[in-house]
């Protein structure tokens, strides 16, 4: 578990090497593992025999965050609380053992991880661009404890400290050391241990500031009017960002605010009551359920069809090189893989180069990259308007207009340069892959690869199985999704696949409540404050209205004689046929949009919606809005759209952006109770019709193996 | 219940709340001082007369900390006046401590009490006292607790008003106000300040500006928008949905100036008057404290003055003048809309968007100015209201007597 190494110059290295795991985290083991050693290495500083104490590890990482198995399953706050406390004594021991103590990071530190770092004297970290560290515990809905907050906001102030602590991200090497979380950078492992032996021999008396009388915190507390007129705006921020959707964040900036107020273990202590309390949370289980275990469930290939050998991506064509090609090129090129980038002329193609170029400047910016690499990068991609370029290509993706002919066309091209082995995947939303397929002599080779815009950022993508798709194929996809580190879920070949089909039923719920009488700017804010991305009204506009129709028209056409109309289509109709209000695009839709596209409710709504209601049951416009598209979702499920909750909830937050704080749209369900959300369910089906109505299996279905695959892959 | 006389009630000038302002070179105590040896010296009543002394202080820290009323008393040499204490009701507490003492003496517990307010914004500026509605992010963001010129942005939103309608009424208070001061009306009750030499400092209210007009207020930009884009607006839409915007619609010309000031109003019973040879002037006849929702704050003017009526039995149509504190312009407006008051009828004098509004002793000034302009007009009745932090609102009815 920890091992000791001690050298002449009685300088103790502590190596953290967890037994049965590829990784060391930080749980209840480790702390108590660590025990004895302060002890020991107290007795040798009593003896004169200790100059000071470096923390390695001989993982890949240095130590990653914490037990997030046990933090999902803990629903005791006191057990926690202790825990946390546990974990405050453990940082505390680390920092006085009245020696100095450098962490020396040679792989990631993230998390728990950081923390323990963060308790050392000084760190210092291997400048390798692939390393990370940070405390990214909000995207799991969680924060740091034993103290690591109040450590961080002594470090840096509060001010420099909320956006390190709520942020979530990953820092580089480069990066860490300018936002100051770390003191040093090492080119090798070998001058990371001499330079941490050499900060230890010239500080032999180091104390954290919060040890030492009169030091005060970089930039003043919260009782100072200056900095908390400034803190005041962030929380305003943070309210206007996530509506109060993010106890987590919320709770880190109280920590700092109240934290500032008292003294060191005080803060401290307010800092683990308060993360007890937010582990409890069903925000913290739903998205420690959602973004932990049902992502490695899906990393670990739930969906990969078995059997078949892993498919090694070297060289990728991509036809298009506007938006979405460049996005996909970007995150080809970011993760290794050669491009070829095809678009009807050299001249446009390189239109995709220069983008790219660009992005990846700023990456070195962050520290992603080495400035030395950028060659490199860039010579991996080539611009071409020649098919035959895509040659010694192992997979060609096309990205060109949602256009069934232009489509066809070119990846009959592409295709013909191919091998047997090459696949070929579409970006498209509306056109069935079956469809698309049938122009191409190897259809088996043929797949969706629906990719979100940014293609670049969103870690999504749609693997749509066409009807004569393989399943080899398929697992290829797969792995090639997993190659440029985005999250695969495979989706049916039907209208509108998974994401597109769900969030449809979002807008037109808005829109029956519109048609109810309800105030446009209500049925939008509850949308956005529910965490949505843009109210229902102001997606319809931005999809535009002709396509949200079509999905529903061909919903209509699946259900045949079963379907009933969606009382939001006269509405669309009225808005179409009769309005010729059509959306973003015209700058006419629900709403009005100026030449630098702001845009304001058209008042035109009211004369032919009038807000008649007076009055609003705010939970139920909320839950309509909800339900809508977690009924959708469990339909997709029913019907084969979608296999498995662990895809349904990641494309849900992924694919549309379903309120991550509630861990997708499965997950709903199961926080909700299941029971409960069938009785309720059936309240809105009495209420406001059809579209509430719930598979009659659903009970089964979330009892079945199948719907609970996610789960059990980790459990 | 006793009846509860209003013997006097008498004020400082008003001054800007800033550094420019001619108050600002004078300590806060000292205002408090000066009116409470003015009141004395007119009715010659002894200290150990005075049963308490209660003065609403908003923000009572620093120069006007560690309970200001009764080191006031002290200053003034009136030692042996019994009592001596500091409130805070927000906006409210100058009418407040009124009410406070009023409702002693009804009891029967006190027979002669001076309540009332001060405020040197110059010298410790609004929300320097700090609070957790203020400055702790898990207070306000849990109660969407907004700015207050963010609130009453939100009101005008609601209420559809439009910034011309908000401009125009401000134009009004200033005319009314350097009208009523040129005749004179607000002379009576003023006590100058001055200086230990005996040499003025401000004899009277400084901040009115009979030359503001429509198109000079137009072009002011609004005051709030900042703080309303930094998430303020958003705390607001969180909690009124409904509305698709806020618009920032409150300048520095529409809203009240925030000032420096003092005022006492001097109450008791009969008997006690009687036995000083004290004249009373008016009977307070009600009083109210109401809450509306904290976010938009201010809108409890209109509730207030309906408790307050209910409680005197008397109907809107009874009461001949009304006094509703500008704090916004837009305050003032739904006020009137609520209780579908005439223009002349309200706030007949301008108010603390021409007069400033010193917040511990507004309430007691507006009670001042009514009673002196109802003698004036020789009408009975009036109403003052006003709104307060945190969605609180207080009204006092009084008749002459």
């Amino acid at each position: 578990m920890i091992r000791l190494k001690k050298d002449t110059a009685n300088i103790v290295t502590i190596i953290f090497d967890m037994e049965d795991r590829e990784d060391n985290v930080i749980n209840h083991e480790i702390t108590d593992a660590f025990l004895p050693v302060i002890k020991r290495l107290q007795e040798e500083k009593a003896k004169g025999q200790l100059k000071g104490v470096i923390l390695t590890s001989n993982k890949k990482s240095f130590l990653s965050g914490g037990d997030l198995g046990y933090l999902y399953g803990a629903n005791d706050p006191e057990e926690l609380f202790q825990e946390a406390e546990k974990l405050s004594r453990f940082f505390r021991d680390l920092e006085r053992p009245g020696v100095p103590v450098v962490a020396a990071i040679a792989g990631n530190a993230l998390g728990s991880g950081f923390e323990v770092a963060l308790a050392c004297h000084h760190r210092i970290v291997l400048d390798d661009p692939r390393v990370r560290v940070g405390i990214p515990e909000v995207n799991l809905g969680l924060m740091p404890s034993g103290g690591s907050i109040v450590r961080m906001m002594w470090l840096l102030g509060i001010e420099k400290a909320y956006p390190v602590l709520t942020s979530g991200r990953h820092y580089s090497p480069q990066e860490a050391l300018k936002v100051g979380i770390i003191d040093d950078l090492a080119s090798t492992k070998k001058e990371l241990i001499e330079k941490a032996r050499a900060w230890l021999l010239s500080h032999p008396y180091w104390h954290r500031p919060w040890d030492q009388e009169g030091e005060t915190i970089p930039g003043g507390t919260a009782q100072d009017p200056a900095l908390i007129e400034r803190v005041r705006a962030t929380a305003a921020e943070l309210a206007a960002a996530t509506y109060n959707n993010s106890p987590a964040k919320r709770t880190i900036l109280n920590v700092l605010v109240e934290g500032s107020k008292v003294d060191f273990p005080t803060a401290c202590r307010i800092e683990n009551r308060r993360f007890a309390h937010l582990v409890c949370s069903s925000t913290a289980k739903n998205m420690i359920s959602t973004f932990w275990m049902d992502y490695h469930s899906i990393k670990k290939g739930i969906s990969r069809p078995k059997g078949y050998g892993k498919f090694r991506v070297r060289k990728v064509g991509i036809i298009g090189s506007g938006r979405m090609g460049s996005g996909i090129t970007l995150s080809c090129i970011q993760n290794g893989l050669s491009v070829v980038l095809k678009d009807v002329s050299k001249a446009i193609a390189e239109r995709g180069r220069e983008y790219v170029s660009q992005r990846i400047d700023e990456l070195i910016r962050e520290g992603t990259f080495h400035p030395t690499e950028k060659k490199e990068i860039m010579e991996r991609l080539v611009t071409t308007e020649k098919a035959t370029d895509f040659a010694d290509c192992d997979i060609v993706i096309e990205a060109v207009f949602e256009n069934q002919h232009l489509k066809q066309k070119v990846t009959r091209e592409a295709e013909e340069q191919l091998d047997n082995y090459s696949i070929i995947g579409t970006n498209t939303v509306s056109i069935p892959i079956a469809e698309l397929g049938k122009a191409l002599r190897r259809p088996q080779n043929y797949v969706g690869l629906h990719f979100f815009p940014p293609a670049e950022r969103v870690p999504l993508v749609e693997i749509v199985a066409g009807a004569d798709t393989s399943d080899e194929t398929v697992a290829r996809a797969i792995d090639f999704v997993q190659r440029i580190i985005k999250i695969p879920i495979v989706v049916k070949d039907v209208w509108g696949f998974y994401a597109a089909r769900v969030q449809n039923t979002y807008i037109l719920e808005g829109i029956s409540m519109l048609k109810e009488g309800y105030a446009p700017a209500l049925i939008e804010n509850s949308g956005r404050q529910l965490g949505l991305p843009n109210g229902p009204l102001e997606l319809a506009d931005a999809m535009g209205l002709q396509l949200v129709l079509k999905y529903e028209e061909q919903a209509a056409m699946h259900y045949g004689s079963n379907y009933v109309q969606h009382p939001s289509v006269s509405v669309l109709k009225t808005m179409i046929e009769d309005l010729e209000r059509t959306g973003r695009t015209k700058k006419s839709g629900f709403y009005e949009y100026d030449e630098e596209g702001n845009k304001v409710l058209w008042n035109g709504l009211h004369e032919h919606w009038a807000p008649s209601k007076t009055s609003y049951d705010r939970k139920r416009l909320n839950e309509r809005l909800l339900f809508a598209q977690v009924i959708e979702a469990l339909w997709c499920m029913h019907e084969g759209v979608i296999t498995s909750a662990a895809a349904a909830n990641l494309g849900s937050v992924y694919g549309w952006g379903f309120p991550k704080e509630t861990g997708g749209v499965i997950r709903f369900v199961q926080n909700y109770g299941v029971d409960n959300f069938m009785a309720q369910a059936k309240v809105y089906h009495k209420d406001y019709g059809q579209r509430f109505r719930l598979p009659k299996v659903l009970k089964n279905m979330i009892t079945e193996p199948n719907f609970q695959l996610a789960k059990a892959a980790v459990e | 219940m006793k009846d509860v006389f209003i013997y006097d009630a008498l004020r400082t000038p008003r001054a800007h709340g800033k550094a420019r302002g001619a108050l600002y070179e004078v300590k806060p105590v000292h205002l408090l001082e000066v009116a409470l040896r003015a009141l004395q010296h007119r009715h010659q009543f002894q200290a150990s007369d005075i049963d308490d002394l209660i003065i609403g202080c908003v923000t009572p820290i620093g120069d006007q900390g560690f309970n200001i009323a009764r080191t006031a008393l002290l200053e003034a040499g009136m030692s042996a006046a019994n009592g001596g204490m500091q409130i805070n009701r927000y906006c409210t507490s100058g009418l407040e401590a009124v009410n406070l003492a009023a409702a002693k003496i009804a009891a029967g517990w006190e027979e002669l009490s001076i309540a009332g307010g001060t405020e040197s914004m110059s010298r410790v500026p609004m929300g320097s006292d700090g609070g957790p509605l203020l400055n702790d992010p898990g207070v306000f963001m849990t109660q969407n607790y907004l700015p207050q010129g963010v609130a009453a942005d939100l009101i005008a939103t609601m209420e559809g008003f439009q910034r011309e309608e908000l401009d125009a009424y401000a134009v009004q208070s200033h005319q009314r106000a350097a009208a009523a001061q040129t005749a004179g009306h607000f002379q009576p009750s003023i006590v100058p300040i001055c200086d230990a030499n005996g040499l003025a400092i401000l004899k009277q209210d400084e901040t009115i500006r009979p030359e503001t007009s429509l198109e000079q207020l137009s072009r002011l930009r609004p005051s709030f928008a900042r703080l309303g884009d930094q998430g303020f607006a958003a705390m607001a839409l969180h909690r009124y949905p409904e509305v698709e915007k806020v618009h920032y619609l409150h300048t520095p010309g529409n809203s009240c100036s925030l000032s420096d000031g003092a005022a006492l109003v001097l109450l008791g019973n009969e008997a006690k008057g009687k036995a000083l040879g004290l004249k009373p002037r008016a009977r307070i006849l009600s009083c109210a404290t109401v809450a509306v929702d904290p976010t938009i704050m201010l809108t409890g003017p209109g509730l207030a003055s309906e408790k307050a009526l209910k409680i005197s039995k008397l109907k809107a149509k009874d009461i001949d003048l009304w006094e509703c504190n500008e704090a916004f312009a837009a305050v003032v407006l739904k006020f009137q809309r609520d209780l579908n008051l005439n223009d002349d009828q309200l706030n007949v004098n301008g108010g603390a968007i021409a007069l400033g509004h010193p917040l511990g002793a507004t309430g007691a000034m507006l009670l001042g100015t009514m009673l002196d302009e109802l003698e004036r007009r020789d009408l009975k009745t009036g109403l003052v209201t006003l709104c307060a932090g945190a969605g609180l609102a207080v009204a006092t009815i009084i008749e002459r007597v």
